[in-house]
Formats: C-alpha cells, structure tokens, sequence
C-alpha cells in the first residue's frame, strides 16, 4: 500500500508539472497583454507597467520564477483585481461553488439511484421508459435553459424562492437543483444499466430461491453490488460540479469560482488562470486517487496493490 | 478608455431570452432606504491611481473627491477646490482647497494631492492611466524612470493651496483634474496597509460623500453608505446605495421587475423594446464612436480614397442603428461623439459637420467603387471584417456583410473575436478592416482626434494626412491656449478626416438602463465618473 501510494504521489506531481509547463506557455502564445489600456500608454510606460509585472523577463526566466513561487504556494497577484493574491481570490471565491457543487451532488446522486434502480426493476415498462427519458433529458437539456425554467416557473412567476443572489439557504436551492440534472441523469444511467445485470445474476436467482424478501434482495444484494461502477465517475463528476459552473453562476449570480476562470482567460490574467488550472488538476488528481483506493475497499475483486506481481 | 463588461455573457442572455419573452412586467417598487443597484461586473479595485474599468470609477469616485467635480452639459463644479486660478499663460493652475476631513477624521491637506499625484506617476505604481498627467511639468520623465518622484509639478504650499506646473498649456486640463488619478491619497493609509491597500473597502479612507463598506475584494455585493464626515454630508440624501453583481440581463431585470432592484442596464433590443414608451427608461450617452478602420498597410487598395467613401456610402447608419443595433445607439456624426463641447452654443459636431462622410447614397457609392475599382487595377476585392464577439459586435459584422453585398465584386467575411484579441490583432496590424470603439476619456474632441495622427498609437489602420497631424498638433500645441484658434483647428482636422473617409464611423453608443420611478437625482456624465449619487434621492411613499 505504501509503495503503491508513493508511486501514485509521484505520478501526481509529475502530472501537475506537465499541466502547469503547458498551460504556462499555451498561454504565452495568447494574443494581447494584461494591460486594459494598452492604447493610450507610451512605449516607457508601457515597459513599466509590464516590468511592475515581471513580464518584461525572457518566457523562460518567467517559468523557472512561477515554478518556483508555486511550490511555495505562491501563485502571484491577480491583473485583473489589482493586488489581489491570486491564493485569496481563489479561496474566498471557492466556497460557494464547493457547496452548491456538494448539494448538487447528494441531490443529484441519491435521486439518480433511485431513478436508475427504480427504471432496472420496471425494466422494459412504461416506468423504465420513463425513467431513461429523465435522464437522457437531464444530459441532453443544457443547464442555462433548465436555471432560466427553474427561475422563470418557482421564482419569478410562482415567488416561491428568491431569483437570484446569496444570502442564506433559499438562495442555493435553485442552483442547487440546476446542477444536480447532471449528476442525476448520469447516476441514473449508470445504476440501471449495472442493476439490470445483476439482477440477471446467478446470486439473485439463488436469493429469490431462498425466499428472501424482495426488497430484501434488492436493497441488501442488488443494489449495493450495482454501486460500485458509480464510485468511478462520482469522483471525477463532484470536481466537474465543484469547480463551479459559468452559466449556473452567472444567471443566480452566485460569487463562485466558475465565471471567475472564463473571465480571467478572457482579460489575460495569467496568473489566476494559472492558479485556477493548478487547482482544478491537483483536486482532479487527489480525487482519482480516493477512488482507486476506495474502489479497491469496497470491492474485493479489485486490490490496489495485488499480493502477486 | 473603459470597457463596461456588458458584453460577457451576452451569449448565454440571448439564447435564453426566448424563455422570458412572456415575462410579465408586475413592476413592484421596494420600500428600503438604500437604493438597489445593479453592476454587470465586479469591483476590481478602490485604487483611485490603478482603476481602469468604469465599476470601479464609479465607486471611487463616490466614495472620494477631487479638487473638481464633473457638473452637467460638460461643466466643472467644485469639489475640495473651493476656488482655482489659471495664469496667463495657461501654465499654472492654483488650487483653493477648502478645510474638509477623510473618513477617520483626518484633514484632507493640499500634501494628500501632492501624494495622491505623485503615485499615480511613479513608475512603481504602474498605474495604466498615468498618461492623463503627460502636460504636467516632469510626469513623463517620472513615469519613464528617467526623474525622481519629488520633481512632479505639483506642490503644497500649506495646507489648503496647491499650484500645480504644467509643461504646456492644456485647455481640457479641467477635466483631467476631475479624473480618479488626481485624487487626493493618504500617504499612511497607503502606507499601513502596502500592496493591500485598497483590495477591500476597509483598507481605505474616504473623502468623499460615501464610504465603501462590505467589499472583501472579490465579493459580488457591497454598500456605498453616506459618510458622516464629508463636508457637505447635509446635501447628501440618501443612506447610501447597495450594488450586487447581475451578469445575466435576464435575472437582472427579473429582480428589477419583482423590486428587488430599483435600476438595472438592458442588454439587446427585446430588452429595450419592452421598455420602449416607459418613463422608466433612460438612454444614458457615453462619449463613445464606434467605427471602421481599413488596414492601409497591408491591403493597398485602402489607400484608394474613392474605395473607402463607397464603403461608407452603402452604410443606412440610421437603419443600422434602430433596426439591427436597437438598444438607443444613434447614427455617427463623425468620429467626435456629439455632446462633447460646444464653442458660442455650437456643438462640436455640427461644426466640423460633413455630409460626406456619415451619409448613405448607394447609387453614388457604386459609382465611386467603380471608379476605384479602376484606380487600382482591380476586379473584384475580397476581405475580412475583424470584430468583437459581443452581440453587438456580431449584429455590426451582419449588417455591414448586407450592407457591403451592394458593392460588386465585393467579398467580405467576417471573424469575430474576444475584445482583448480583438485589440491585439488591431495593434499589430492583423485585420483588413477592423469595427474600433472609442470612449473618450474627457470631454474635448482631442480625446477622439489624437487617435488618428500619423504615430498615433491606436492608429490601426495607417490613415495618414500631413494637414490633418499639423492641425492637432498644433490644437495641442501653439494654440492649445487659444480657445478660437483651437476650436479652428479641430474642426478643420475632423473636416478633413470625414472628407478623406480616414475611418468609417458607424454608431456612437447609448446605454439603455431603467430606473424605478421612486429613485431619482441620480447624474450620469459620458466621460470620466459615469453615475454620481451625490444628489441621489428616494421619494416616500
């Protein structure tokens, strides 16, 4: 277990630093520069301005400088937000995004597994169509058409929550709810497809013969061996959420961290894309971890770091 | 120049417009004490010397004040400057400071200028606006690097006088002292809090009617609250004005409809078109034009004076402007914007007025891109229309692929791009025609004019008229302090610039925004601080 974990952390840094050399000079060959103003400045001017930024070095020099305030933490000051760290824009803007994504995420999984077991049970039904409508229309439906339904029905014409904002629990649940139709029509699919086989297994037939009770096989065999495939994409589907969504963001104007990376591509902000690209990558990382190594608890068949080579 | 962030998501806001084109206008009214207002972009700084974007303008200029103040129809009032005096010679300005005191109780001293200037200067700061004190004697050499802090043309002498030396005279250097960059900033609030200063509302002093509060530096709401401690903190009406960050039009003007907001912007022309006959609609001006420029450099056959005119020629401005644009943006007169400064009650635009070059006659534009066509040897042109990828940006490139189809053996794609790629393809020369967009920074026709001299920085498209660069400079120059001669001047030069079609204007913009019926007093200016609520006021119920 030890070697197999500082096998993976290994492969975990060696990742992070091919994403940050490649974001790095990607980036480099956008068009423009950070200034605003560009126009109006002279040449001197505009040398000082860029020189106050560090960017006036050779490409390299400001690589081997980034590299190293990285592994210090340090990820430089924002352009856009003048002198604002980038660390602290990050994490004052990352809150709300981890908490609407982690809601959308119970929300949308629990309700994906009870649509999916439901739909396996009722296979080849009316209920199992209807289910896997769900969650074809959960893929299918793109989230700023399902935020402006939900908006637009409960908020502006029924008034039952607010339309838009943060302040409190009533403001997440709308958001909440856009988000979650991914993870439920993801879910879903996944446990119906996984539960009607098993439910074709040998096991179950054994179960059914012994006269156990069917909720009992369901619930205590069915199911739970149908939950292990989910375990894979739960992971990677909780950073996707997490990490915020642009349009879910913007039409409940959440101050989350989703719009912040589409702004700062768009205004040059080198070093906030670059924090923002270290974060999503490290949290990526660590999550794919937690699951190989949960994967390997909860199913036995599978051992991270097998007894034979 | 400042780019309101409109624009960003104007995409997503247009794709699901359709969704809201039933919405009920219920037009409910809050009962608060504070106005409801809506930003379309966050605040990015408080940094008086390093704002660049107008949300920013807004709030510190509502929360600080200069010696000036912006004053309607492009007047000065004034503003900790009881008084002024200007010598002879136009090079020497003396300012009256009258006694008034920051947010901490603090007097607000002629040395706080002398800061507050001197930073924006120094090349440490690297203040993006520094450029707006180039007449002040010594700023360029400081900005450079090239002389010490201390020699900027600005002084204290005691407490309540400033004298400030400019290297040459300036007719406009009024308003630029109106400007964020010639704040006063106080030397240990900077100090104290270092490379923090001004990232959030509490690293802050204020002297103006209201002061920041509840802004951590990235958060989408704050609060302008009154200040207690401004000089004319009596003539201040309201509690102070709530701003949360709106980026979907949509959600915006749900919230506006439902009260929780009492002003929010419209963004396209289902949004204004609702609006249309409602004495809640404003059509606030900005001092901006939107217009062509040709790349002379790497396409030759622009140099052809015939071929630019016809391409102005099959532009319906008037058309463009209420069918395709529809969101309150009027027909160019010019490249100057209209409203920006008048000579014995005449308006700058329609003095240098020309039907020339803003008019729309097709039947003579063919006739004239034949004769090009001709000049230079060609049969058919092909090019590409370089543009932001905002939806108005989109609309412009649609209108003018229809408006140019007229020309035969025209040929016109367009590519449409973010408006920081947009600004360097223009600056190194990547494009064939590019839509440009100027928002001027003061009130004087020289903010537009400067633009197109032969080494104008944003000179794009090469124009080049030797009259043309003689006349501005000497606008700036030898008559900078001859109100008649001046006004000559830039006359003649935007009269030659319309004659010879240099660019193309195309619109000048118009920000639709509604207010509800309870909030009024509130003063929009089209150059430096957009929005002033110094003499806002809520009507009781």
């Amino acid at each position: 277990m030890v070697k197999f974990l500082a096998k993976r952390v290994f492969y975990l840094l060696l990742t992070l630093f091919i994403v940050v050399t490649v974001t790095f000079f990607l980036m480099k060959l956008m068009p423009g520069t950070p200034l605003t103003n560009e126009a109006k400045l002279s040449p001197a001017e505009r040398y000082m301005v860029l020189k106050q930024y560090g960017l006036d070095k050779p490409v390299w020099q400001q690589y081997i400088s980034y590299l190293v305030n990285a592994v210090h933490g340090n990820f430089g000051t924002s352009f856009q937000f003048s002198d604002q760290p980038v660390s602290y824009l990050i994490s004052s803007r990352m809150g709300p995004s981890l908490l609407l994504g982690a809601q959308a995420m119970v929300v949308g999984v629990i309700a994906g597994i009870i649509v999916g077991a439901i739909g396996a049970i009722k296979k080849s039904t009316w209920v199992d169509t209807s289910t896997t409508i769900i969650s074809i229309l959960g893929i299918s439906i793109p989230s700023f058409v399902f935020s402006v339904l939900l908006q637009y029905v409960i908020a502006l014409k029924w008034g039952l929550l607010p339309i838009a904002g943060w302040s409190g629990f009533a403001y997440t649940i709308l958001p909440t709810l856009a988000l979650a139709a991914m993870p439920l029509a993801e879910s879903a699919r996944f446990v119906r497809t996984e539960m009607v086989d098993v439910l074709s297994s040998d096991y179950i037939e054994l179960a059914r013969a012994k006269g156990l009770s069917k909720f009992g096989i369901i619930y205590h065999h069915a199911l739970r061996n149908s939950l292990i495939p989910l375990v894979t994409i739960i992971g990677p589907l909780a950073v996707n959420i997490m990490t915020g969504s642009l349009v879910v963001e913007n039409i409940f104007a959440i101050p989350g961290i989703g719009e912040q990376f589409v702004n700062s591509v768009l205004t040059n902000d080198y070093p906030t894309i670059m924090g923002l690209t270290v974060m999503y990558c490290f949290l990526l990382c660590v999550v794919l971890l937690i699951t190989d190594i949960v994967y390997g608890i909860i199913d036995p068949r599978i051992r991270v770091a097998g007894g034979r080579e | 120049m400042k780019m309101k962030s409109v624009v960003k998501l104007g995409v997503v806001g247009a794709a699901s417009a359709f969704l809201l084109a039933a919405c009920g206008n219920s037009s409910k009214e809050s009962t608060s004490k504070y106005i409801n207002w809506q930003e379309s972009a966050g605040l990015n700084t408080l940094d008086a010397s390093k704002l660049t974007d107008s949300e920013s303008m807004v709030m510190v200029g509502n929360s600080n004040e200069g010696l000036l103040l912006n004053g309607p129809n492009n007047t000065i009032k004034p503003g900790v400057a009881e008084s002024y005096k200007v010598s002879k010679d136009g090079k020497t300005y003396t300012f009256n400071l009258r006694h008034s005191k920051w947010s901490n109780g603090k007097p607000v001293t002629a040395k706080d200028f002398v800061y507050g200037w001197q930073r924006t200067v120094n090349p440490k700061t690297a203040s993006q606006y520094s450029y707006l004190l180039d007449h002040v004697k010594n700023a360029t050499e400081i900005s450079a690097g090239k002389a010490p802090v201390s020699s900027l043309g600005v002084k204290a002498e005691g407490d309540y006088k400033l004298v400030v030396t400019l290297n040459r005279p300036q007719s406009y250097f009024k308003y630029i002292v109106a400007m964020a960059a010639c704040y006063p900033q106080d030397k240990a609030t900077v100090e104290k809090y270092g490379s923090a200063y001004a990232t959030n509302s509490k690293a802050m002093l204020y002297n103006g009617p209201f002061k920041v509060e509840g802004w951590n530096g990235t958060n989408d709401t704050w609060t302008l609250v009154k200040n207690k401690d401004y000089y004319n903190a009596s003539k201040v009406k309201v509690a102070g004005i709530k701003f949360s960050v709106q980026k979907d039009a949509n959600t915006a003007l749900n919230q506006y409809e439902t009260g929780q907001l009492d002003e929010t912007t419209l963004v396209g022309q289902q949004q204004v078109g609702k609006y249309k006959s409602s004495s809640e609609l404003h059509n606030v001006k900005q001092a901006s034009t939107f217009y062509l420029e040709m790349n002379e450099k790497a396409d030759s056959y622009f140099k052809n004076a015939n071929i630019r005119k016809a391409l102005s020629l099959v532009i319906d401005r008037d058309q463009f402007t209420k069918d395709t644009l529809g969101d309150g943006s009027t027909s160019a007169q010019g490249l100057v914007s209209p409203g920006m400064s008048q000579y014995k009650g005449v308006d700058f635009t329609k003095a240098a007025g020309t039907k020339t070059g803003v008019s729309y006659n097709v039947s003579e534009a063919k006739k004239l891109w034949a004769k090009g066509l001709k000049e230079v040897g060609k049969k058919s042109i092909n090019f590409t229309l370089l543009a932001d990828d905002t939806p108005q940006g989109k609309s412009t490139t649609e209108y003018l692929q229809t408006a140019f189809a007229n020309l035969p053996g025209l040929k016109v794609s367009s590519l449409n791009v973010p408006y920081k790629t947009r600004l360097s393809r223009s600056q190194n020369g990547q494009f064939d025609m590019v839509v440009s967009g100027w928002y001027a920074d003061f009130p004087d026709p020289i903010s537009f004019m400067s633009l197109l001299t032969s080494d104008g920085s944003y000179n794009n498209g090469k124009w080049s008229n030797a009259k043309y660069d003689e006349l501005v400079k000497n606008a700036e120059g030898s008559d900078s302090n001859n109100v008649a001669k001046r006004w000559d001047d830039l006359v003649n030069a935007e009269k030659i610039l319309m004659n010879d079609q240099g660019v193309i204007p195309l619109y000048h913009k118009v920000q639709p925004n509604v207010i509800k019926p309870r909030v009024s007093g509130v003063q929009f200016f089209p150059t430096g601080l957009s929005t002033d609520f110094r003499d806002a006021t809520i009507s009781k119920k």
